[in-house]
């Protein structure tokens, strides 16, 4: 046997046990550690890389995705015209879907611990948002609210965390109600079995009850109902002065679309507040009715500049016209977007104390959040439905704004004690 | 509630409602008969029969767009053609398999089909009214009713009686009911069966799209309104019985009139009440109104 032929085992002898750190580890070691102040501000450069991320909880399915489409798009339009970048670093919207209140609730702790956001803009549906700002408080998260007007939300429900865009249904109904009164006094209500409906059957019968006016029927019907005839049979019947609406978006459209099919368009009129564009422009033409409150209207003459700039970039973006829901959508999350770079930090807290001093608008038409409840204070419109309508999208007259005078919405809206909110 | 009609007219108002609910279940029945022949022949319980009748409304807005009224025809066949690619790219693959996985792979067909018209359509809804001649309502005393959903009652009891003609008169309509019970022997007998049973769901789907052709001026034309027809579809198919021609039309008008008459005087039940009746129905009678015992489904 040559050398060659040896097995290496055999010229080296038993193996020894290896050592657990090598001089090749060692040098590694230190090598890095050498290096690691040279990297650091490569690393840093890339923890600032990370995405601010915001949160966003819309629902995207059912009747009312109608709206948070719109409500989605303004708010993706407001970061784009944030350079996408908050605090300095680019920033981006993680959108998860609200199927109920319950799995909203679970969407809104998968964004906080798993996606990490710093702050949520969401609350399609009263009934979601009510629970989601429950979570926001336990979770310490601010949550922007920019749909939903359920009266509790900033009332006996109100939270530090919880900030909210929409004119609660109580206050829209005081500032409807002068729009309203000259119909008559006997009354028809056809609201849905939620939230939203039975605050508004609860604010609007008070004011009734105050005029000394009559109900003379009063329907709480489900969510999502396909066929109303029945119901409008019954309206047919009892003949108000005048019907007193609170089914929400798809619904509303419906109803509208049934009650024109059934030729009592033009025959009672139909009061509603809190619609959303996006549910007139679904009747169509022959069928659209309607007085209403609304935010904002898209080709209401008085409209300041940015507002105007923003309805163009959105018509140039989307191909159609920004509904109310799109501009709450943009002014929910400005608002939020500015008040984190004025914060310059991500904490909770800081946040909150940014949102609280944030004012957007004009001298004659400002809007801000209020310190004691966060509720936006703001001017709202009443609108009706044109006589004749020509163009597809242009289907309001804007009737009034109230308050009229600036000084009076602190009044108008009540204070927070008031309302039942008091916050810690 | 009463109070506040004069007396004597309680019964007007009944009969109103009455007429009202029968042209509800009407459309009722359209939606569900097509469910209850997909499941009747190929015991496939489809959940996207929702998405089907949302296809014809959609199918429907789009030809009268390009097209002007005739062309709204055609759409149910649209509908009907979709059917029967699904049925060869996805559907046959479940016959064999386990009734949860077809609930599943349905299920999710459905909200594909929502996602897509979401995407296509957007998420607004859609204007859409019935066709000019049917605009009007006809008032005979106390009873209204619009000429479009008179229209709507007398074309789904003529397209009803025409089906039921199909099945039972026809070549075609005795493969499909021997299929139902014994699809094997039909297989052994040198029919096709495959073929057989893509016609089948094609033809389920077809009767999905006319009903949301015909739902389509009355509902609200949103992506989301397969929502709104699938349910009481599912209640029609089982308080007439799985898989009931007959039953399935019975069922469909009891539950309309239940429903308007609940509108009547208990308005907050609309909703629930047609499952109300589908549990006392099912407690009574298991295998619903017009249910037979089927061999392979026992």
């Amino acid at each position: 046997m040559t050398e060659r032929d040896t097995p290496p085992q055999q010229q080296r002898g038993p193996e020894l046990p290896r050592p657990m750190l090598r001089r090749r580890n060692i040098l590694q070691a230190a090598s890095l550690a050498a290096a690691t102040p040279l990297a650091r501000p490569f690393l840093g450069n890339a923890t600032a890389a990370e995405p601010v991320k915001i949160g966003l909880l819309l629902a995207k399915t059912g009747d009312i995705a109608a709206q948070t489409e719109y409500l989605a798009n303004g708010t993706y339009l407001a970061l784009e015209g944030h350079g996408n970048k908050l605090m300095g670093q680019p920033a981006e919207l993680v959108w998860l879907d609200e199927p109920t209140p319950q799995g909203s609730q679970q969407n809104m702790q998968r964004l906080v611990q798993e996606n990490k956001v710093v702050a949520i803009l969401g609350g399609s549906l009263s009934s979601d948002a009510l629970a989601e700002q429950a979570t926001a408080a336990q979770l310490k998260i601010p949550f922007v609210c920019n749909n939903a007007a359920a009266t509790a939300i900033n009332g006996a429900n109100c939270n530090r965390y919880t900030f909210r865009l929409n004119t609660p249904v109580a206050t829209q109904a005081t500032m409807f109600a002068p729009y309203i009164m000259g119909y008559g006094k006997k009354w028809y209500f056809i609201t849905a079995n939620y939230a939203f409906g039975q605050d508004i059957a609860k604010s609007f019968k008070e004011i009734l009850k105050n005029a000394g006016g009559t109900i003379v029927g009063d329907d709480s019907v489900p969510l999502n109902t396909p066929d109303y005839s029945s119901f409008i049979l019954k309206i047919r019947q009892a003949q108000p002065d005048m019907i007193l609406g609170g089914v929400p978006a798809g619904d509303l459209s419906t109803f509208l679309k049934q009650w024109n099919e059934m030729g009592m368009k033009g025959k009672i009129p139909i009061c509603e507040i809190a619609i959303g564009d996006t549910d007139i422009w679904a009747v169509g033409p022959e069928a659209a009715a309607g007085l209403y409150t609304s935010l904002w209207w898209y080709n209401n003459p008085t409209n300041p500049p940015e507002e105007k700039a923003m309805a163009a970039a959105y018509l140039k973006k989307y191909g159609k016209p920004a509904a109310d829901k799109a501009w709450m959508g943009w002014i929910a999350g400005k608002s939020l977007f500015e008040s984190i770079d004025q914060a310059n930090s991500t904490e909770p807290a800081a946040i909150i104390a940014a949102l609280e001093s944030w004012k957007g608008g004009t001298a004659d038409n400002p809007y801000y959040w209020r310190k004691g409840d966060h509720q936006m204070l703001l001017k709202n419109l009443v609108v009706q439905v044109k006589p004749k309508i020509t163009d597809k999208w242009d289907y309001f007259d804007v009737k009034g704004v109230v308050p009229q005078n600036a000084a009076d919405l602190d009044k108008v809206f009540g204070s927070p004690e008031a309302n039942g909110c008091h916050m810690a | 509630m009463a109070a506040i009609w004069p007396d004597g007219a309680m019964l007007d108002v009944i009969l109103s409602q009455v007429a009202t609910g029968l042209v509800l279940g009407g459309l009722y029945v359209l939606i569900a008969i097509g469910l209850s022949i997909i499941f009747g022949l190929l015991g496939i319980v489809n959940f996207a029969h929702g998405g089907f009748f949302a296809l014809g409304a959609y199918f429907a807005l789009t030809l009268y767009q390009q097209f002007g009224w005739p062309a709204v025809l055609a759409a149910p066949l649209l509908v009907g053609a979709v059917g029967m690619a699904v049925e060869r790219t996805l559907i046959h693959r479940l016959y064999d398999k386990e009734p949860l996985i077809s609930l599943i792979v349905t299920f999710a067909l459905a909200l594909m089909i929502e996602a897509l018209l979401r995407l296509i359509y957007g998420g607004i809804g859609q204007p859409f009214d019935q066709p000019p001649i049917f605009t009007g309502i006809y008032l005979w005393g106390p009873l209204l009713i619009t000429k479009y959903r008179l229209a709507v009652f007398v074309m789904t009891m003529a397209l009803l009686a025409g089906l039921w003609a199909f099945l039972q008169f026809t070549p075609f309509g005795r493969i499909l009911r021997a299929a139902s019970r014994d699809p094997e022997m039909v297989g052994l007998l040198g029919i096709r069966l495959p073929r057989v049973l893509t016609a089948v769901f094609g033809l389920g789907c077809a009767l999905a799209g006319i009903a949301g052709v015909l739902a389509a001026p009355l509902w609200t034309v949103i992506p989301s309104m397969s929502e709104n027809a699938i349910m009481p579809a599912f209640v029609v198919v089982v308080i007439g019985g799985l898989g009931s021609f007959a039953g399935a039309v019975i069922a469909g008008l009891l539950v309309g009139v239940v429903t308007a008459l609940t509108i009547q005087f208990q308005p907050d039940a609309a909703n629930a009440v047609m499952y109300v009746f589908m549990a006392i129905i099912l407690l009574l009678r298991p295998r619903g109104l017009l249910g037979e015992r089927w061999e392979r489904f026992e």
